[in-house]
């Protein structure tokens, strides 16, 4: 679905990545982790077609991106972290911008919005910042964009909000959809991504699926200083050392995305390694 | 699917961009309608003898046009100036062509339709007012028995007011599409006071303009020899009644002219097109 092969970028002269290679497959919900200014908006711009690599080649479904021809506009959805939405009633926004949109479903948005609770009277402006971003998203989800990407959506959203987020999303992919959500609140995307990506310095650091994660990694807390010196990470909290260890016995554990993202920024030769075949 | 333009898609934008933009859009007209009654009723109160002549008509309109059409054309691609507008602007599934032919359906044409449905309602009762009051207080001239004439209402094609190279080639009004379609080109190219800057712009360019034919083309003139507009030179070195001109081949001439006066709006509308397409946000 999406190919990224030797993909360069730069800012003025600000090089942000230089031979990135990606690869991404339908059926899939991926989480893009990575430090402030490492390229993870700029690689959502890339792939929805409002920035051109420097270098290199992307393909997404088939259709070179910075072209932005209709059929691709069509498949693909970017949900910004910054959006504007016009001084109109969202009845009407959606009546025009819908039909744009072949795969668009009035009835899924319909649900999209009430699980969100939001009002459908009313101009679009006079809602709160949190309001457009649910009803952005609820569209966006609707449009059956073969692929999404999604920018720090949870930013904004309150607590309920956040966890209707994760289940429009989990209730809407099918096998055809990729999504790719970009984002700091790694909390917010435990149990909805299968797969995470973590960028640094303009190169994919790492790259697996929960599945794969829980098989190879445990996440645990421990006083014990024994286990502590054999984890891959550690930290220290009230609570005891929460840790990151190589899942020696095929444990069954929950991986607590914010430890792994950790441990993969700050030890991230260790954490590979374990991953290596 | 054809990616480069469908009609019902095309009309599909239309409809969108007019859904989002009516009310701005319908306010900025009863706006200019209340600004040129306002400006007609003021002349009217300072001038009894002779108000509303043709060269005030004249003035309004194309002062009117020419401002508010390129601080319009300045803002139909104003989305592109931030991040967040531009995004959800691209975004939209339509081709680059179909997002500038709607960009100039609202910007060119409809603008100056509805500009000039506008002043025409305005100016055809005002006029008729200014008849009217000619009629019932001053019928001659202060002192004279010269009677006053009634005021006509303005012709755009065809106005005796209007300075001979408008009279013979429509040059305020086709230039005014020229100046407006590189406002729209400003507004692709500028992100941020692409009024401020395109008028700049254009500014610096007729600033070259002015130094080449000056220094370039009149300097090298034989003494005596002057420019007589941009086409044709005359010579009066020996104060006598005859009069030299030099002028370019008719067919050259005339082919000169058609350029002039239609080529500059496409000419500017094809690099607004390629702009648009590379458009990076």
């Amino acid at each position: 679905m999406v190919n990224i092969q030797d993909f360069s970028f730069a800012y003025r002269r600000k090089p942000i990545f230089r031979g990135l290679n990606l690869h991404l497959e339908p059926g899939h919900i991926y989480g893009l982790l990575g430090q402030n200014g490492t390229g993870k908006s700029t690689l959502l711009r890339s792939l929805a077609g409002f920035l051109f690599p420097k270098g290199g080649r992307i393909d997404v479904l088939g259709f070179e991106p910075r072209r932005r021809q209709p059929a691709f506009l069509q498949q693909v959805f970017l949900l910004p972290e910054e959006f504007h939405l016009p001084a109109i009633p969202i009845s009407r926004w959606v009546r025009h911008l819908a039909g744009f949109y072949p795969r668009f479903s009035q009835e899924q948005f319909h649900r999209n919005i009430t699980g969100f609770d939001i009002p459908l009277e009313g101009s679009m402006q006079e809602m709160s910042y949190g309001q457009q971003k649910k009803l952005l998203i609820s569209f966006a989800l609707a449009v059956n964009a073969s692929l999404l990407l999604m920018d720090e959506p949870t930013n904004g959203l309150d607590i309920l909000s956040k966890s209707q987020f994760r289940k429009v999303i989990a209730g809407s992919l099918d096998e055809r959809q990729c999504i790719l959500i970009s984002t700091h609140q790694v909390k917010d995307l435990e149990n909805l991504i299968d797969r995470i990506l973590v960028i640094e310095e303009g190169r994919i650091l790492f790259d697996q699926g929960m599945d794969t994660i829980s098989q190879k990694l445990t996440f645990t807390l421990s006083f014990d200083p024994e286990q502590t010196a054999q984890a891959l990470y550690s930290e220290s909290s009230l609570k005891g050392n929460a840790l990151v260890l190589p899942n020696t016995y095929g444990e069954d554990s929950r991986p607590d995305l914010e430890m792994l993202y950790k441990a993969v920024i700050l030890e991230s030769e260790k954490i590979n390694r374990v991953f290596k075949p | 699917m054809n990616q480069t333009f469908v009609f019902s898609r095309w009309v599909m934008l239309v409809a969108d961009h007019w859904a989002e933009n009516r009310k701005r859009y319908l306010l900025a007209l009863l706006a200019m309608g209340g600004l040129l009654a306002a400006w007609y009723g003021f002349l009217l109160t300072i001038d009894k003898f002779g108000p509303l002549n043709l060269f005030l008509q004249y003035s309004a309109y194309y002062f009117g046009l020419y401002f508010i059409g390129c601080f319009y054309a300045s803002t139909i691609f104003s989305e592109l100036g931030s991040k967040s507008r531009a995004i959800q602007y691209l975004s939209i599934p339509a081709s680059h062509l179909e997002k500038l032919l709607c960009g100039i359906l609202f910007g060119v044409v409809l603008f100056f339709l509805a500009y000039t449905a506008v002043f025409y309602l305005v100016d055809i009762p005002m006029v008729s007012l200014a008849n009217r009051i000619i009629a019932r207080e001053h019928q001659h001239w202060p002192g004279t028995f010269e009677p006053i004439s009634s005021v006509q209402v303005l012709n755009l094609w065809n106005n005796p007011w209007a300075p001979i190279p408008d009279r013979k080639f429509h040059l305020f009004l086709l230039g005014y599409f020229a100046v407006q379609s590189a406002f729209l080109l400003g507004s692709v190219y500028f992100t941020r006071w692409s009024f401020i800057k395109t008028v700049l712009a254009l500014l610096l360019f007729w600033l070259v303009f002015v130094l080449f034919t000056d220094k370039a083309v009149t300097e090298r003139l034989p003494d005596g020899w002057h420019a007589y507009d941009m086409l044709r030179w005359y010579d009066n070195s020996d104060n006598t009644a005859v009069f030299r001109m030099v002028r370019l081949p008719e067919a050259t001439e005339r082919l000169l002219i058609l350029v002039i006066q239609y080529s500059f709006p496409p000419a500017f509308w094809v690099i607004t097109y390629f702009r648009l397409k590379e458009k990076e946000v």
